[in-house]
Parts: structure tokens; C-alpha cells; sequence
């Protein structure tokens, strides 16, 4: 290997990445635009949700009304975030129209009568008008407006509780048995709600979901940037004549690969480095992978780098080469569990996250460096991914082998 | 004592998926000679310079470059300036050159000679130089290692007359440096203007080598009438005489100019040509050609 050579063409190939804006936007820009959407939307801490919900009821006269409750409604905050944005209607008809419109997220309908039910200790009514046309939506709205409702409800059981005990101190026979006031008020506190549930929340050691994103970027980075790097950087100069001259002259078609693999690893190095610091400035997280870490991103990279490749010498041609790269990557992006997790992939299609090379790299990956899982655990995985890399790296070879003899070099 | 032949090849045979581009091709090119390959679109040249200059693979026959097989190893006594640029757009001439130096090993200070040399703009990017600067980079790039031999395809084509005036003096230059040069071209004035010896190719096979006198002597005996105007009616000459026609000059070859003129001049004004100039000629390569394949070159 002639190594000015193959330093010459890495040299080469990055001042002409440093000078064309398309590719740097897709190797460097667009990722970083990827964590910053997802980071945003999903990671990190999430704000607490705000919902537009719309109001119809008619005023009454009686000790405590629809009105208080949509009082109630309007000031409960959240970190200093109103959860309920009220809109009075005028008549369910208006509401519902609003709530198709997508104008609210929900209606709530007080029928009339309701604050006479309410203070006269009756059972009242409430409509709650939801749309379902968003399911994930829909799941928010409805949990967030039931769970209102639920402490109101127990906050009243509560109030109806204390006016009963009342009665009961008042009558109670006292001495007679041996129950005091106190018993009574459990008890009846304990039949309106039997069982209490706390919610505790874990912090600390729970993964945030940052850092998921910051390894679905990785993985984007070897799905696209990677292979189309190498395909038409290799293709480019083949179509160009530059391959053919680089092969006449005392280096040869080797070299020419070697420079250029190591080139694209290269770029695709810094671009992952930049992606991690990126996150540690934007998000204040990141993860700084382990030396095993690396040496998934190194094979997975070597993986992408041949697939590449391959595909770009089978087809000869750049624009067929981008096709095929985003036909096979756009659907591996959520198949093969890149950027959704495995929990949600359908069970026809975990294989992909078990046995393609870069759907496994990146599970490892995040097994070892997310969820700090021991390095047995993950050794199945990367004999496995290191074997897949192997094989494609063979291919590639073979195939730039023979698009070299088609070239008559 | 025999002369060191600088390019030797022998029954040199290529074909492309069955159809023969080179059929037996045997070639001398003499140290320090301008060399040209003269023949229409097709003939071979280039299929005949990328063996020679880019390793391109042949079928049969024998090539030595300074008595030695063609190999990796005389790779770098030929430097090959293709037809196409070969710099990198997003480059600039200095680091296209840096890039060549590299991949040949050649040293780093031959960069800034050849710069200056050329009179190349080194900050520009390839993509920004007008075609005969880009030529000239082509070539500032094969001159990178030194080369023996220089191989130029097609040199001058695509440009205009000062950029191949240029050019024609550069190669000259090379020359007098003790360089031997093979150029490839269809124009017969580039030929007659540079070359110590021309080949003259068609359809895959040298069909006359010598030096340009040797080669027009070889139309022999005969006469060329041009004639200049609105021509018709030349078909009808076709079957009598030998004749190219070119942007509205033809070309006719003749043994007895005094018998056949009025005979020309007749058929072609009642075929209702307007002639405007009429010359006795010195034959050219061009005639050499036509007189061979009984066509013209281009
Ligand atoms: N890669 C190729 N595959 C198939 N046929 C080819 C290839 N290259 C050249 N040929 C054919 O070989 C013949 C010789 O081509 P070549 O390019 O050597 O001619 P040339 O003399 O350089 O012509 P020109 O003046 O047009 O450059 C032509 O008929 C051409 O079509
Ligand atoms: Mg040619």
C-alpha cells in the first residue's frame, strides 16, 4: 500500500466535503436537526400539557354550581402551567362542532340541574365529549380530564364524609359501644375508597430518553450518511474518469479504497462526536460511549461502509445507488428498531432488530452504554455483528473487484 | 547504433465485447520525436493511448516502453493527459496538483514550478477555469513526476485558436526539453503543425507511418484542385476523381490539372454551383488520408 497515496486521497476527499454544502448538510446538519426535533418533542424533562376544554352549562342559583367547577378546572396548575384553558358555549351543538373543528380537545357538558343535584347530595351528571381521530391524543386528553374529575370526586366524597360524620357525632349513641368517631370516619372514608394508590416516581437511575435519540442518530448516520458517502464518492470518481487515472498510476484501485474508507470513517466519526457534544450542550446529556462502545461504532460503521459500497458497485450508478440505499434504510429506520424502540416494532419484524447487523449493533449499543447491561450479556450480539461485517466487507470487495475489471482498469 | 525506441508495440489486438477496436496495431515512436495519431472519430486512438497510459487491458501483442514490458513499473515514465479534466472541481489548482504529487510521489516542490510554469491561477477551483486552462492543468498534472514519454489525447479539441496556438507552443516546448511526445488527433493541421512523424489510423489499423513529407508523397503524381463557393453537384464527380467537400471547400484529386479542370468546372456550374475560388494545391494529410480510405477525416 502506498501510504502517501492513500493519505493524499483521504486529504483529497475531505477538502471536497469541506466545500460542498449539500453533503455537509446531510452528514452534519440534518442528524443534529434529528435530535433536536426528537429531543425536544420527547426527551429530556417533558412540560406538563395544556388542554383547550370547552364548557357548556346553565347558570343556577343553588350553593355550589357547574360554574364552580369549571372555577375549580381553570386554576389548577401544574408548575406554574394551567392544565385547563376553559371556553364557555352556549350549547352543546356549538361545543361539538368546536371539538370536531379541533378548536378543543374535549367538551364538557353540565346538564342542567347539576348544581342542584351536587348540593343536595344527589348524584349529578357530567358529558365529557372526547375525539378519538388521534388515539395517542385521545389517550392524553382523556387521562388528564379523568384523573381531574377522579380527585374532584374524592375530594366531594370527602366533604359528603365530614357532613355525615356530623349527623352521626350528633346521634351517636356514645357509650354504648365501643366506637368512637374516629372509627366511624375511617370506616366510611375506607368503604367510599377501599384502596388508595400512590404514585412514586423513580428518578436517578431511569434512562431519559435523550439518550435514545442520541443512538437513532448514530444509526441514521450509518442507514444514510454512511453508505451514500462511500457509493457515490466511489461512483463519482469512477464516473468521472479520476478512478480510472488513480489506478494507472503507481497507486492502485487498493489504495483508492482504503483512502476512501477511511476517509468516509473519518467523516462519519466526527459527525457522530459532533452529535454527542451537541446533545451535551443542547440537552445537558449525552453519552460518552465506553472503549467496547466504540468498537460497536467502528463495526457497525465498517458494516455500513461495505453495504454501501456494495450496493454502489452491483449498481454503477449514482442515482440507483441513492434509490436503493433509501428504499433499504427508510423502512430499516423503524424495522430494525433505529428510531423506535423494540417494544413497539410488530413481532414480524423483530428478526431485523435480532439479526441485521446494524439493527443488533445499535441494541447492544444501547444494552451497554443506556441501560449499563454487562459486557456477557451483549457478546452473542457482537460475534454476531462482527461475523455480518466480515461477510459484507467480502462482498464489497468482490464487487468493487469486479465493477474494476468492468471499468478495464 | 540502433535508436532508442521509446514506445515499441507490436500486433497489438483490443477488442469491446466482440467488436475489434484495435486489429493488429504495430507502432515506433522514436526519443524525443513529436509523434501523431491521425485518423477520423473511431478509428482507435484512444482505445490505443489508454492501453498505453491507463493499463487498459488488451487482448494480443507487445508493448515496451524504453525496451521494457508495459507494466505498473513504466507507469511513470509516461504522463497522460486525457481529453477530459481529470481535476476535481471543488479543488483548487493547487491542491488538484498537491493530490496528483501524492498519488505519484512526486515532489512537493514540482507543484509551484508547474504553477508558475502554466502560468496557472493556484487559488482557483478547477470548476472556475476556462477549458484551456483546464487543459493546461490536465497537463500541469501529468508533468507532476517527470514523465519520459507524454501522451496527449485529442489535445486541442474543444478549443478556441489562441488557447491551441497556446497549447501547439507548449508541446513544442516539451520537445526541446528531450521529452518524447504521442498526441492523438482528427485535425490534419495539427498533425502537419507539430509532428515529427504521423501514423495514420483507421478502423482500428495503421494504415501509413512517416513523417509528413514522406506521407504526402504518397498521394503521388497527383494534383489537388480546390475549389471554394456554393457547391452542387459534386456526387457527380465522385465516381472519376477522389474528393472531400468541407464547410464548402472541396478538395479534388487530379493527375492532369489542365485536362480535367474545365471538365470539374462544367459539371458542378450545371449543376448550378456558384464557385468563387479556384486553387492548384499542395496536398495535405488530409489527402493522404483520402487517398488511402477514400474518405475524409472528419
Ligand atoms: N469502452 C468501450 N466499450 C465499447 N466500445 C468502445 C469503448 N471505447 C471505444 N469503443 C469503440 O471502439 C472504437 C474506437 O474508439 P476510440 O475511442 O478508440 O476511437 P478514437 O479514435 O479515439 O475516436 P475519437 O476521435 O472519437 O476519440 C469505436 O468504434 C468505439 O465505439
Ligand atoms: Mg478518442
Amino acid at each position: 500500500m502506498k501510504l502517501r497515496a492513500v493519505k493524499g486521497i483521504i486529504i483529497k476527499d475531505l477538502r471536497e466535503l469541506r466545500r460542498e454544502k449539500m453533503a455537509l448538510f446531510w452528514i452534519f446538519i440534518f442528524p443534529l436537526m434529528w435530535i433536536t426535533l426528537f429531543g425536544t418533542m420527547w426527551g429530556g424533562h417533558n412540560p406538563p400539557v395544556s388542554l383547550d376544554v370547552g364548557v357548556v352549562y346553565t347558570n343556577e342559583n343553588s350553593a355550589f354550581t357547574a360554574h364552580n367547577v369549571t372555577e375549580i378546572m381553570g386554576n389548577v396548575t401544574l408548575e406554574g402551567v394551567h392544565i385547563f384553558r376553559i371556553k364557555k358555549f352556549a350549547s352543546e351543538e356549538s361545543g361539538i362542532s368546536a371539538l370536531k373543528h379541533g378548536k378543543i380537545d374535549s367538551l364538557v357538558v353540565f346538564p342542567p340541574g347539576f348544581g342542584r343535584n351536587v348540593s343536595t347530595g344527589r348524584q349529578a351528571k357530567i358529558y365529557v365529549y372526547f375525539d378519538r381521530s388521534d388515539p395517542q391524543e385521545y389517550q392524553i386528553v382523556r387521562g388528564t380530564l379523568m384523573a381531574f374529575f377522579s380527585e374532584m370526586e374524592k375530594r366531594m366524597r370527602e366533604k359528603k364524609i365530614e357532613i355525615q360524620l356530623e349527623y352521626i357525632e350528633k346521634y351517636m349513641p356514645t357509650g354504648e359501644y365501643n366506637i368512637t368517631p374516629e372509627a366511624v370516619r375511617e370506616y366510611l372514608i375506607a368503604s367510599a375508597e377501599p384502596l388508595r394508590i400512590e404514585e412514586k416516581e423513580v428518578s436517578g437511575n431511569a434512562p431519559t430518553p435523550i439518550k435514545f435519540y442520541i443512538t437513532s442518530f448514530i444509526g441514521i448516520q450509518f442507514l444514510f450518511a454512511t453508505m451514500l458517502t462511500i457509493g457515490s464518492g466511489t461512483l463519482e470518481e469512477i464516473e468521472k474518469g479520476t478512478l480510472r487515472r488513480i489506478a494507472a498510476s503507481p497507486a492502485t484501485a487498493w489504495d483508492f479504497l482504503a483512502g476512501k474508507m477511511l476517509s468516509t470513517f473519518f467523516i462519519i466519526m466526527v459527525s457522530i462526536f459532533v452529535g454527542l457534544v451537541y446533545s451535551r450542550v443542547v440537552f445537558g446529556e449525552t453519552i460518552v460511549p465506553s472503549p467496547l462502545g466504540w468498537l460497536i461504532i467502528f463495526t457497525a460503521s465498517v458494516f455500513s461502509m461495505s453495504l454501501g459500497l456494495a450496493i454502489a458497485m452491483a449498481t454503477r450508478s449514482i442515482k440507483s445507488t441513492t434509490a436503493v440505499v433509501n428504499f433499504i434504510s427508510m423502512p430499516l429506520l423503524f424495522l430494525a428498531g433505529i428510531v423506535i424502540p423494540e417494544s413497539i416494532i410488530p413481532s414480524w419484524a423483530r428478526p431485523l432488530t435480532e439479526y441485521f447487523a446494524l439493527g443488533r449493533a445499535l441494541k447492544d449499543f444501547r444494552l451497554l452504554e443506556i441501560y449499563h447491561r454487562p459486557v456477557r450479556d451483549i457478546m452473542p450480539g457482537l460475534t454476531l455483528v462482527g461475523v455480518e461485517t466480515a461477510m459484507m466487507f467480502l462482498i464489497a470487495l468482490f464487487l468493487y473487484r469486479w465493477a474494476m475489471k468492468r471499468m478495464e482498469v | 547504433m540502433k535508436a532508442v525506441r521509446a514506445i515499441e508495440i507490436r500486433g497489438l489486438k483490443k477488442s469491446y465485447n466482440g467488436f475489434q477496436a484495435l486489429k493488429g496495431v504495430d507502432l515506433e515512436v522514436n526519443e524525443g520525436e513529436i509523434f501523431a495519431l491521425l485518423g477520423p472519430n473511431g478509428a482507435g486512438k484512444t482505445t490505443l493511448i489508454r492501453i498505453l497510459a491507463e493499463g487498459l487491458g488488451y487482448d494480443s501483442g507487445e508493448i515496451r516502453i524504453f525496451g521494457e514490458k508495459l507494466s505498473k513499473k513504466t507507469a511513470r515514465f509516461i504522463g497522460y493527459v486525457p481529453q477530459e479534466s481529470i481535476a476535481y472541481d471543488l479543488l483548487t489548482v493547487e491542491e488538484n496538483l498537491k493530490f496528483y504529487a501524492d498519488l505519484y510521489d512526486a515532489p512537493k516542490e514540482k507543484i509551484s514550478q508547474l504553477i508558475d510554469y502554466f502560468d496557472l491561477p493556484k487559488k482557483k477551483k478547477a470548476k472556475e477555469l476556462s477549458g484551456g486552462l483546464r487543459r493546461r492543468l490536465n497537463l500541469a498534472i501529468a508533468l507532476l513526476y517527470d514523465p519520459k514519454i507524454l501522451i496527449l489525447d485529442e489535445p486541442s479539441a474543444g478549443l478556441d485558436v489562441p488557447s491551441r496556438r497556446e497549447l501547439w507552443e507548449l508541446i513544442l516546448g516539451f520537445r526541446k526539453e528531450g521529452k518524447t511526445v504521442l498526441i492523438s488527433t482528427h485535425y490534419m493541421e495539427e498533425a502537419e503543425a507539430l509532428a515529427d512523424r504521423v501514423a495514420i489510423m483507421n478502423e482500428g489499423s495503421i494504415i501509413a507511418t512517416g513523417t509528413p513529407e514522406e506521407l504526402k508523397s504518397l498521394v503521388g503524381e497527383e494534383s489537388i484542385i480546390q475549389i471554394e463557393g456554393l457547391l452542387n453537384g459534386l456526387e457527380r464527380l465522385k465516381d472519376k476523381f477522389r474528393l472531400v467537400e468541407k464547410d464548402g471547400v472541396a478538395r479534388i484529386h487530379v493527375r492532369t490539372p489542365r485536362e480535367s479542370l474545365p471538365e470539374i468546372v462544367e459539371t458542378l456550374v450545371r449543376a448550378g454551383s456558384e464557385i468563387r475560388v479556384i486553387k492548384i494545391e499542395e496536398p495535405t494529410l488530409e489527402d493522404v488520408f483520402l487517398k488511402l480510405t477514400g474518405r475524409g477525416l472528419e
